[in-house]
C-alpha cells in the first residue's frame, strides 16, 4: 500500500458507548475503502470500527425473505414493500434509534407520527427507569469534565465500567489528573456498591457487597442515617449497621462526590424507585457537601434519542401516536409490554438488536408479525427479519450528532464510504416517509 | 326511583386495545340509543363506532340517573368511566387499563379483574373491584405530584405495585383518599402525602416508602419493612383520618424517616 492511499483522521468520536471518547485516530486505506488502524480507542470501540470493513457479516444490498431465504432486491422494491406493510398496520412499532445519529432519530419521530404507531428507543430496557425517576424527583447532575476536575469521592453503584465503559475511568472518573485532582487516582476515594466483586470493585478503595435486588433498602437506610435517625435493624441488605454509618461519614465529609449508576439500579426489581431514592440521597447530601449523580448510559447515542424524542414530542421514550398526538406511558406503550400483549402487528427496527435484549416471550411475538430492520450487519434480529434495509454505520460512514451520557452533544465524523448500496439511516427513513405519504394520499 | 339502564354487550373481542373513554354516564346521559351507537372509540390507530364492538339496548336519563351495564371480556378495553362525575357503571367481566381514571363522582363496580391504573388520580366517587387489580391502583400518572385526592377504592383481591402513589389528602376540605384491598404488591403507598390504606391480607416489600403523611394498616404480614420505619409501640385501636376506627392488635411504626426526622406518617402491622 502506498502512503498516498492512507489517510489518518484525528479527533474522531467513537460511536460505541455513552462515554463517546473524542480523541481517536483512525487510519483509512482510501483506495480499498477499509479501516486499517484505530488508535486510542478501547478494544470494543476498535472492533466496532473494524466491523464496518467488508465481510460476510455486512449487508450491502436490500434483502427480502422469500420461502425462508433472502433474495436480493432493488431499493425501490424494498422501500415499496416496507411502506406497504407499515401503512397497512394498525399498531406498528418503531424501535431502536440508540446507535444512530440525531437526524435519523428525528426522521423516526416523523415516520411514527405519520403511521400512528408506537415509538420507542432502547432506554425502554435500559435507563428508562432513570427518566421516570428524574420526572418524579428531579436530578442534580453535571458534565463529566466537572467530575474529572473536582470529584474526590466517586461511587460506582450497580455498574462495571472496567468492562462496559472501559475508558470512562481513564478519561473522567478514576485515574485521570484533574485541575483540583492533580495526583489522579491518589486524590480520589473510589467506592463500589455491587452484589458481585467486579473488576471495578477490585481496584476500589471500598467495596460494599449488597444483596441482589435490595439496593433500595440500603439507600433508604443511608438516607435515614444521614438525617440522624438511629435505625432498628442490625443489618440492611447484607450490610452491617456499622458499615452503613462508616459510608454515611465518607459521603458527608468529601469535598465533591458523585454517584455513577448503571443497570444494577435501573433493571433490578425496584427499577425506577432505586433511582428515585438514589437521587433523593444525593439531594439530601447537598446539605452537607457538594454531591451529584449521573447515569452510565450504554449505547453511544441513547441519550441523544431521549433528547431528540423529547424536543419533538415532549417525551423521552415509550410514545404512542395512535390518536394522532403523542402520549407517554411506560408499561402501556413500552415495546416489551406491547409485544408481550401481542398488540403489535408490524415492527420497524432501526439500528438496534431487540432479539438479543428482549424477553423471549416478546421476541416470539415480534417474529410472528412482519419485521423490517434497518441494520448494517448480521444480528439475531436481522436474520429473522422479513425485509433488511442495509444501512451505513453512523459515525464511521456518515456524519451526525450524538449526545454523551452527560448530555453534551458531539459531532460524529465520516472516515470512510459505505460499501455496496448501503444508505444512511436518515436517507432510508426519508425514503420511507415519502413512500408512506404517497400511500396515505398525503402527497 | 329506578335508574335508567343502558346495556352494552361486547360482540367481538378487539384485536388491538380499544380506548373507550366515551363509555361514561356523562356521555350517555340524555342521548338516544341511536346516538350512543355512533359514539367514537379508538381501535389501534383507527377510530371506530361503538356499535361495531357492542350491542346496545336500554334508555338513558340524567347523568346521576344513568346506569351502564357492560357484559363480556373487556380486558382489552381501556379507559371505561374516565373522568365520570355521576351515575353508575357495572362491568361483568375483566376490564382493561385505566378503568375509572380521574373519576369525580358516581360508582363503578367491576365483577372481575382490572388491569393497571384502575382509579388512577381518582378525585371522588367509588370504585369497587371484586377481583384482583393491576399495578398503580389509584396512582398518580407519570410525572404528576398529586395522585388520588378523594374517593374510595375497594379491591377484594390483590393490588399490584406502587398503588396509591402520591396520594394526597386535604384535611380541612374533608378529602380523604382511601384504598381497601385484600393484598398488595411492592411500594404500596409510595410518596404517600395523606392517603389511607387498609390491607386485609399480606403485603410484599417496602410499604410506605417515602411516606410523609398518611396511614397504612396491614392486617396480614409484610414481606419486608423498610429500615427507615421506627417502632413506636403496640396499639389496640387505630383511628383513621376520616374518623373510622379499626380494632385489633397492631405494632405502630412511624415513617418514612428517610424523608423527615419527625414525621406523622404511620404504618400499622398486625401482631
Amino acid at each position: 500500500m502506498s502512503e498516498k492511499s492512507k489517510i489518518t483522521y484525528k479527533d474522531v468520536v467513537c460511536p460505541f458507548c455513552g462515554t463517546l471518547c473524542d480523541d481517536l485516530e483512525v487510519d483509512v486505506n482510501t483506495k480499498e475503502n477499509i479501516i486499517i488502524e484505530v488508535r486510542n480507542a478501547c478494544q470494543i470501540g476498535t472492533r466496532k470500527f473494524f466491523s464496518s470493513n467488508p465481510s460476510e457479516h455486512r449487508y450491502e444490498v436490500p434483502l427480502i425473505k422469500e420461502n425462508g431465504s433472502f433474495k436480493e432486491v432493488s431499493w425501490d422494491e424494498a422501500i415499496e414493500k416496507t411502506a406497504d406493510i407499515l401503512a397497512n398496520a394498525k399498531r406498528p412499532l418503531l424501535y431502536g434509534f440508540a446507535s444512530t445519529e440525531c437526524d435519523a432519530q428525528s426522521k423516526g419521530v416523523e415516520l411514527a407520527e405519520l403511521l400512528g404507531g408506537i415509538l420507542d428507543n432502547t432506554a425502554s430496557v435500559c435507563h428508562g427507569p432513570t427518566l421516570l425517576a428524574e420526572q418524579d424527583v428531579g436530578v442534580p447532575t453535571s458534565t463529566l469534565g466537572e467530575y474529572k476536575n473536582r470529584a474526590d469521592l466517586v461511587i460506582f453503584w450497580g455498574c462495571n465500567p472496567v468492562h462496559a465503559h472501559p475508558r470512562h475511568l481513564g478519561r473522567y472518573s478514576e485515574f485521570v489528573r484533574g485541575y483540583f485532582r492533580t495526583d489522579g487516582r491518589n486524590d480520589r476515594y473510589i467506592v463500589v456498591v455491587d452484589p458481585r466483586y467486579t473488576h471495578t470493585a477490585q481496584i476500589a478503595d471500598l467495596y460494599i457487597k449488597v444483596n441482589p435486588n435490595e439496593d433500595y433498602e440500603l439507600i433508604n437506610a443511608l438516607r435515614a442515617e444521614l438525617r440522624g435517625v438511629e435505625i432498628d435493624e442490625k443489618e440492611v441488605a447484607g450490610v452491617p449497621r456499622e458499615k452503613i454509618k462508616e459510608l454515611v461519614n465518607i459521603l458527608k465529609t468529601c469535598k465533591f462526590g458523585v454517584i455513577f449508576f448503571g443497570m444494577g439500579l435501573t433493571q433490578s426489581v425496584s427499577h425506577h424507585r432505586n433511582v428515585d431514592t438514589a437521587i433523593c440521597l444525593v439531594r439530601e447530601l447537598n446539605d452537607h457537601t457538594k454531591f451529584l449523580i449521573t447515569p452510565m448510559r450504554g449505547h453511544y447515542n441513547i441519550t441523544g434519542s431521549n433528547v431528540v424524542f423529547t424536543w419533538n414530542t415532549g417525551y423521552g421514550y415509550s410514545i404512542d401516536f395512535s390518536r394522532g398526538y403523542p402520549r407517554y406511558n411506560p408499561g402501556e406503550f413500552s415495546s416489551v409490554d406491547c409485544l408481550i400483549r401481542d398488540e403489535i402487528d408490524a415492527s420497524l427496527i432501526v439500528a438496534s438488536d431487540p432479539a438479543s435484549n428482549f424477553p423471549a416471550a416478546a421476541v416470539k411475538k415480534m417474529f410472528k408479525h412482519p419485521l423490517i430492520v434497518v441494520e448494517p450487519h448480521h444480528t439475531p434480529t436481522s436474520v429473522n427479519a422479513d425485509i433488511i434495509l442495509p444501512a451505513a454505520f453512523a459515525g464511521i460512514e456518515t456524519e451526525g450528532t450524538a449526545y454523551r451520557m452527560d448530555h453534551v452533544p458531539l459531532r460524529l465524523r465520516k472516515v470512510k464510504e459505505p460499501p455496496g448500496q448501503c444508505l444512511t439511516d436518515r436517507e432510508i427513513l426519508e425514503k420511507l416517509i415519502e413512500k408512506v405519504k404517497e400511500k396515505k394520499g398525503e402527497l | 326511583m329506578k335508574m335508567a339502564e343502558i346495556k352494552l354487550k361486547l360482540k367481538k373481542e378487539p384485536r388491538y386495545p380499544l380506548e373507550a373513554e366515551t363509555i361514561t354516564p356523562d356521555y350517555f346521559a340524555g342521548k338516544s340509543i341511536k346516538e350512543i351507537k355512533e359514539a367514537i372509540l379508538f381501535h389501534g390507530n383507527q377510530s371506530v363506532k361503538l356499535k361495531e364492538f357492542f350491542e346496545v339496548s336500554g334508555t338513558s336519563d340524567d347523568i346521576k340517573e344513568t346506569k351502564i351495564l357492560i357484559e363480556g371480556n373487556l380486558s382489552k378495553v381501556k379507559r371505561i368511566g374516565q373522568g365520570m362525575t355521576g351515575g353508575e357503571i357495572v362491568i361483568n367481566g375483566d376490564v382493561g387499563m385505566h378503568v375509572g381514571n380521574q373519576m369525580k363522582g358516581g360508582k363503578i363496580t367491576v365483577n372481575g379483574n382490572a388491569d393497571d391504573w384502575a382509579g388512577a388520580m381518582l378525585k371522588g366517587g367509588e370504585l369497587e373491584i371484586n377481583g384482583d387489580a393491576g399495578n398503580y391502583v389509584g396512582a398518580a400518572y407519570r410525572g404528576f405530584w398529586k395522585g388520588m385526592e378523594n374517593g374510595v377504592i375497594k379491591v377484594k383481591g390483590k393490588v399490584g405495585r406502587e398503588s396509591m402513589l402520591w396520594a394526597r389528602w386535604a384535611k380541612k376540605a374533608g378529602k380523604f383518599p382511601t384504598l381497601y384491598c385484600g393484598g398488595a404488591g411492592d411500594f404500596l403507598g409510595m410518596h404517600n402525602h395523606g392517603g389511607t390504606i387498609i390491607v386485609e391480607g399480606n403485603v410484599d416489600r417496602y410499604a410506605g416508602a417515602d411516606q410523609i403523611m398518611g396511614v397504612i394498616v396491614i392486617k396480614g404480614k409484610i414481606h419486608k419493612k423498610l429500615p427507615s420505619f421506627k417502632k413506636i409501640g403496640e396499639v389496640s385501636e387505630i383511628e383513621l383520618p376520616n374518623g373510622d376506627k379499626i380494632t385489633g392488635k397492631f405494632i405502630e411504626y412511624s415513617g418514612d424517616h428517610s424523608v423527615k426526622k419527625e414525621t406523622n406518617g404511620r404504618l400499622y402491622i398486625a401482631v
